[in-house]
């Protein structure tokens, strides 16, 4: 299939960071070490994966309020949840409900007002920021429940943890709809020609619309989950995945002009990056070296695949 | 350097030899040969996908030909952009301009050339004074409706076109090309633009006039260069031949092909009645269509009927008047509602309205039928077999179907954007130019495939800018002019000739 | 004549929205006046001006990239970059500097922005690169340079730097001074081919090829105008900090771009205008300031001004759509 090809370069990519990294402190690429890396990689493959569908979808499609609804997500659960594992449920879907709010404002805003997604996503960071403050009054707030700790963060089954396993789930779950279901077709369709797509009946508005909705909720359980790994919630635990995310999806070999890609490539870039970022710790290389090698791997890749037609 | 010694006086001002181009395996142009001389006005005639469009781009520095040599007064040039075409003196008049829309008629004009003060800023009074005067010198003539400071994006498509003119022509190149440059015009823009080239031929220059109508040709030009299948198959000199000899060339066949007799329609009650239908791009517009009929749109390019047709399927909003498919009334609101209601839609722009470029055959061929299913999943496994039998009529060459649709030729590509719709079981196909720049064998391909539709009781609407293809497989023919409904050939007056008196008629 | 038809643009309301943000910019400043009595006191004007001007500078900048169809992610991490180069290298001239140095200094400074742009126009102009990403991943190398050379915050300037900046000139102050200059600044350039150019690029890059316009040049100069005015942000955050800080400019990436948008300027590139941006860049201070004086609770603060930025971006786009 001409999307394996795609995928060969972030493959690569991540064998030759667990060689260079295993040669250089070794144990790096011992199993342990690599699940581990596995479980940090998955929140940001969750917000890929919502980050990946709207991008699919076309039309200069981009979500910069991820961030913010990973926030906003681990704070709606944390204090759902404040501590009781009795609340675990309520709070998953109060952190998904409140995810659909998040994408359900951007969509509209992208589709029937027609504002640039890069704007609208922007503007609505403004405003969910704004919730998040307003909220926590600027501090840590809400607590996860024992049992959700219990199974994110350590070792489930086979030494591998459970939010690895819901993330593979997870991205399992999209790759199938983005294959064997009507929405998954209608979806790159709507990216790949916008125009073809409506003159075929298709309705261009409500699939970005869904796309749109379908970032924010997994966005904001990727967000329900991380509160899960890290305990609490400050306001700015999402910033991390905005453009990390975005990143990721390039790497996974997505075109961000929209109808080509997919989500396994997405779970190999959030896989690169974050490999990236740990094989530079022990090395010591100073904050300064990590960002120019992350920067200078990054336009690597983009020279890699995605250059622009000329204009002619 | 010294001169080479073809290089003379009276050396032609651009010879064009064994021009070549491709897009992938796609052959554009496989041979292109141009001589023209200075002071001349050279027609190039060819139908759509002849090759001529491409030569063209060539001699404007837009494409980078693959092969092949170009020669200006004997002496060898390479051009690498439109700006070296520039400097060399070739000027450009596209049909779909190059203007840039958010600018005004005067920087459009003068871009690029803008009059400078001594710090290098561009003097913007001086720039629009030197536009106003050119659009005087050279628009007197031509009809215009603009200001010098009206925003180009806001100007009628036939007004832009005669902006694109003037700047071309007033910057007095040594050879200007008119690509399709009058397709949007009227009678009287056109003659108006010829004097501008007759103006430039009595300077001593020459112009490449690339056209459809036969009549201008022999208007105006001196000599003609026919095309066919990517080759130059001849110059004539315009005085010696006579429009048939020109079909000859350009078909390769003897002229005058009787059109297929089609039969008898039957009295059933019409499945698509139009009323009145009004908008921006046509008016008054009636016809009521039957199960099985081929009901033609003709009429010079840009009349409206490609707006007809995307209005009838719910793309565009009609102004007034009524629709009624199938015994039920009202406009369908988006192409969606017309799909539900037996209506199907193919455009010849394939680009834009056709293909999913970067997806691969089996999700163009299945997307049509997907766009209707109720179903939430795909059964490839299903649904495979019911395309495949649906478009096995259409003889349609590829490799696999998880190939990219881009890997297939125009023909190929046309037979997959037409043939998504067959298993979604229409009662109507709208058809918009759907044989633009394709091959003559995919052509007859798809003609078949009309004819099978046809058959099967499926009705027609076709617009089309190739008069032999609408004369061939329409049982009438509307004409359109202007937005208006001019004329309906049917029957004996359903010939070559009727078709392009009532396309220039009150124009 | 047909060239007398009237001028149908007179008719019209403008196409560009710069009148929405300039009714907004005079909406805040009237709640200015009515919540701090003191809004138009020179002194208050003055320093106000001071806190406006590095977004209004870099939202200049990012304008002529954003006219010519494009975005630069990188203009943050360009003015951090440059202010710690500025910084080390005025530390190394000492304590009483010539005025020869801190010249080269600032020369230097422009020249660090113009290569920055440079980088950026080569990406995108000439690699062809998707801009948003290619600017961002620039952007972190910029960003990584800059924490190399000044690893924390911090750093001691010349204090003639910062005295000539503040101190009066003709009767005005270093910051008003930098404001006439960026006004006539814009006016040059909007007198240059450059400026038309990049409209016609931004507006439809295919036609503005086929014209003959050196596409490729063009956006690369436009990266590096936008490399230029990130030089002059610089300058003028230290002329009022005084010190150096390899993370300051964060905020101005997407600070710039919304004062582009709120100033009228289409995303999609061939429409809009660097004084729009400038007012854009005031209003967001604007709506800070009037936030600030409302007394309203700390709390509130984000979510309201989140929330009029977002309608007063989406309206813009919505008004000029028309």
């Amino acid at each position: 299939m001409a999307g394996f090809s795609r995928l060969a370069i972030p493959l690569i990519a991540i064998v030759a960071i667990l060689v260079v990294g295993e040669a250089l402190s070794p144990g790096f690429a011992a199993p342990r070490q690599v699940f581990n890396q596995l479980t940090v990689a998955s929140f940001l493959g969750l917000v890929v994966i919502g980050q990946t569908l709207v991008i699919l979808a076309g039309g200069e499609g981009i979500d910069l309020s991820v961030g913010a609804a990973v926030s906003l997500g681990a704070l709606v659960a944390g204090n759902v949840m404040n501590g009781s594992d009795a609340m675990i449920l309520p709070a998953l879907a109060a952190s998904a409900l409140t995810g659909a709010a998040i994408g359900l404002v951007n969509g509209i805003g992208v589709t029937r007002l027609r504002i640039p997604a890069l704007v609208m996503t922007l503007g609505s960071t403004g405003v969910i920021t704004g919730i998040l403050i307003l909220m926590t009054n600027g501090k840590t707030s809400g607590r996860s429940a024992e049992l959700l700790s219990q199974m994110v963060a350590p070792p489930l089954l086979f030494g591998i943890s459970g939010i690895v396993y819901l993330w593979i789930l997870v991205g399992a779950l999209a790759t199938f709809v983005l294959h064997k279901s009507r929405f998954g077709y209608s979806l790159v369709a709507v990216g790949a020609n916008e125009q073809a797509a409506a003159m075929v009946g298709l309705s261009v508005p409500w699939i970005r619309l869904a796309a749109y909705v379908g970032c924010s909720s997994v966005s904001a359980l990727a967000g329900f989950f991380l509160i899960g790994y890290t305990g609490s919630v400050f306001v700015s635990i999402g910033n991390q995945f905005v453009l990390t995310s975005i990143i990721a999806v390039v790497i996974g070999g997505t075109a961000l002009s929209g109808g080509s890609g997919g989500f396994v490539g997405g779970a190999l870039g959030a896989v690169v990056l974050t490999l990236l970022q740990s094989v530079l710790i022990p090395l010591n290389v100073a904050e300064f070296g990590r960002q120019m090698i992350f920067g200078l791997t990054l336009i690597a890749f983009m020279v890699l695949y995605g250059r622009e037609p000329k204009s002619t | 350097m010294a001169p080479s010694p073809s290089t003379a006086a009276d050396a032609p001002v651009l010879e064009a030899r064994g021009l070549a181009k491709s897009y992938g395996q796609v052959v554009a142009l496989e041979c292109g040969d141009l001589t023209v001389a200075g002071g001349e006005i050279h027609a190039l005639l060819g139908s759509n996908g002849s090759g001529k469009s491409t030569l063209c781009k060539i001699l404007a520095g837009a494409v980078k030909a693959d092969a092949g040599e170009l020669l200006q007064r004997g002496r060898r040039i390479t051009l690498q952009s439109p700006s070296d075409a520039r400097d060399a003196g070739i000027g450009t008049v596209y049909q779909e301009t190059s203007l840039i829309p958010a600018l005004t008629v005067a920087q459009n004009i003068q871009l690029g050339i803008e009059a400078r003060s001594r710090l290098r800023l561009v003097d913007s009074g001086r720039s629009r004074r030197e536009a106003v005067r050119r659009i005087e010198d050279f628009g007197s003539t031509l009809g215009i409706r603009f200001g010098p400071d009206d925003i180009v994006g806001d100007l009628a498509i036939d007004q832009q076109q005669l902006v694109e003119i003037i700047r071309v022509v007033s910057r007095r190149p040594s050879l200007v090309i008119f690509d399709e440059a009058t397709a949007s015009l009227d009678r009287v823009q056109v003659d108006g633009a010829f004097a501008l080239l007759r103006r430039l031929r009595e300077e001593g220059k020459s112009a490449i006039l690339v056209t459809h109508r036969m009549d201008e040709i022999f208007s105006i030009a001196d000599r003609v260069t026919v095309m066919r299948n990517g080759r130059s198959v001849g110059t004539r000199e315009v005085r010696d031949v006579d429009p048939a000899a020109l079909i000859d060339l350009m078909t390769g066949a003897p002229a005058d092909a009787p059109p297929v007799s089609r039969r008898a329609q039957g009295s059933e009650q019409p499945i698509l009645t139009v009323r009145d239908l009004s908008s921006d791009a046509f008016r008054d517009v009636s016809f009521a269509l039957r199960r099985g009929e081929v009901l033609g749109l003709g009429g010079l390019q840009g009349q409206g009927q490609s707006e007809l047709l995307r209005t009838i399927f719910g793309a565009l909003k009609p102004k007034s008047g009524e629709i009624e498919m199938a015994g039920i009334p009202g406009a369908p609101a988006t192409p969606a509602a017309a799909v539900r209601r037996g209506l199907a839609f193919a455009s010849g722009d394939r680009k834009r309205y056709g293909t999913f470029a970067i997806r691969s055959i089996f999700e163009n061929l299945a997307i049509a039928r997907l766009a209707q299913s109720r179903s939430p999943l795909v059964s490839r496994a299903r649904l495979e077999p019911r395309l495949m039998q649906s478009i096995s009529g259409a003889k349609l060459k590829f490799g696999r179907l998880d190939d990219s649709i881009s890997t297939l030729s125009g023909g190929n590509q046309q037979k997959v954007v037409i043939g998504r719709w067959l298993d979604t079981d229409p009662k109507v196909l709208l058809l918009d130019d759907p044989t633009k720049g394709i091959d003559i064998r995919a052509k007859r391909d798809l003609y078949e495939m009309f004819s099978v539709l046809q058959e099967k009781g499926l009705a027609i609407v076709i617009y089309s800018s190739d008069a032999t293809e609408l004369l061939e497989i329409a049982d009438r023919i509307l004409v359109i002019n202007g937005g208006h409904v001019v004329d309906e050939l049917k029957d004996d007056r359903k010939t070559e000739f009727e078709l392009n008196a009532a396309a220039l008629k009150g124009a | 004549m047909t060239v007398d038809v009237p001028r149908r643009r007179a008719l019209n309301v403008p196409r560009s929205p710069l009148w929405l943000a300039a009714s907004l910019v005079v909406l805040f400043s009237l709640a200015s006046v009515a919540l701090q009595p003191t809004f138009l006191s020179p002194r208050v004007l003055q320093s106000n001006l001071s806190t406006f001007l590095p977004l209004m500078i870099i939202a200049v900048g990012q304008t002529y990239v954003i006219l010519g169809g494009a975005i630069d992610l990188s203009l943050g991490a360009l003015v951090s970059l440059v202010n710690v180069v500025l910084v080390t290298s005025l530390q190394a001239l000492g304590a009483d500097p010539s005025f020869a140095a801190i010249a080269a200094c600032m020369g230097m400074a422009l020249l660090v922005g113009a290569a920055g742009g440079a980088v950026n126009g080569v990406l995108v102009g000439v690699l062809r690169l998707q801009p948003i990403v290619s600017t961002f991943a620039a952007g972190i190398v910029f960003g990584g340079i800059a924490l190399w050379i000044m690893p924390q915050a911090g750093g001691s300037m010349p204090p003639v730097y910062a005295k000539t900046y503040a101190a009066k000139l003709f009767g005005v102050k270093g910051a008003t001074f930098m404001l006439l200059s960026l006004v006539a600044i814009i006016y040059l350039i909007s007198r240059t081919r450059f400026y038309i150019y990049l409209l016609a690029v931004g507006s439809n890059r295919p036609a503005a090829f086929q014209s003959g316009l050196p596409v490729m040049r063009i956006r690369v100069l436009s990266y590096i105008v936008a490399g230029l005015f990130a030089s002059v942000t610089a300058m003028v955050i230290l002329a009022s900090t005084s010190a150096g800080d390899p993370l300051m400019g964060q905020a101005f990436t997407l600070g710039s771009v919304s004062a582009v948008v709120l100033g009228g300027t289409a995303l999609s590139g061939g429409a809009g205008s660097a004084i729009g941006s400038m007012l854009g860049a005031v209003l967001l201070g604007l709506i800070n300031n009037v936030l600030f004086f409302a007394q309203l609770p700390f709390v509130y603060q984000t979510i309201v001004q989140g929330t009029i930025i977002l309608a007063a971006l989406a309206g813009g786009i919505m008004v000029s759509r028309r």
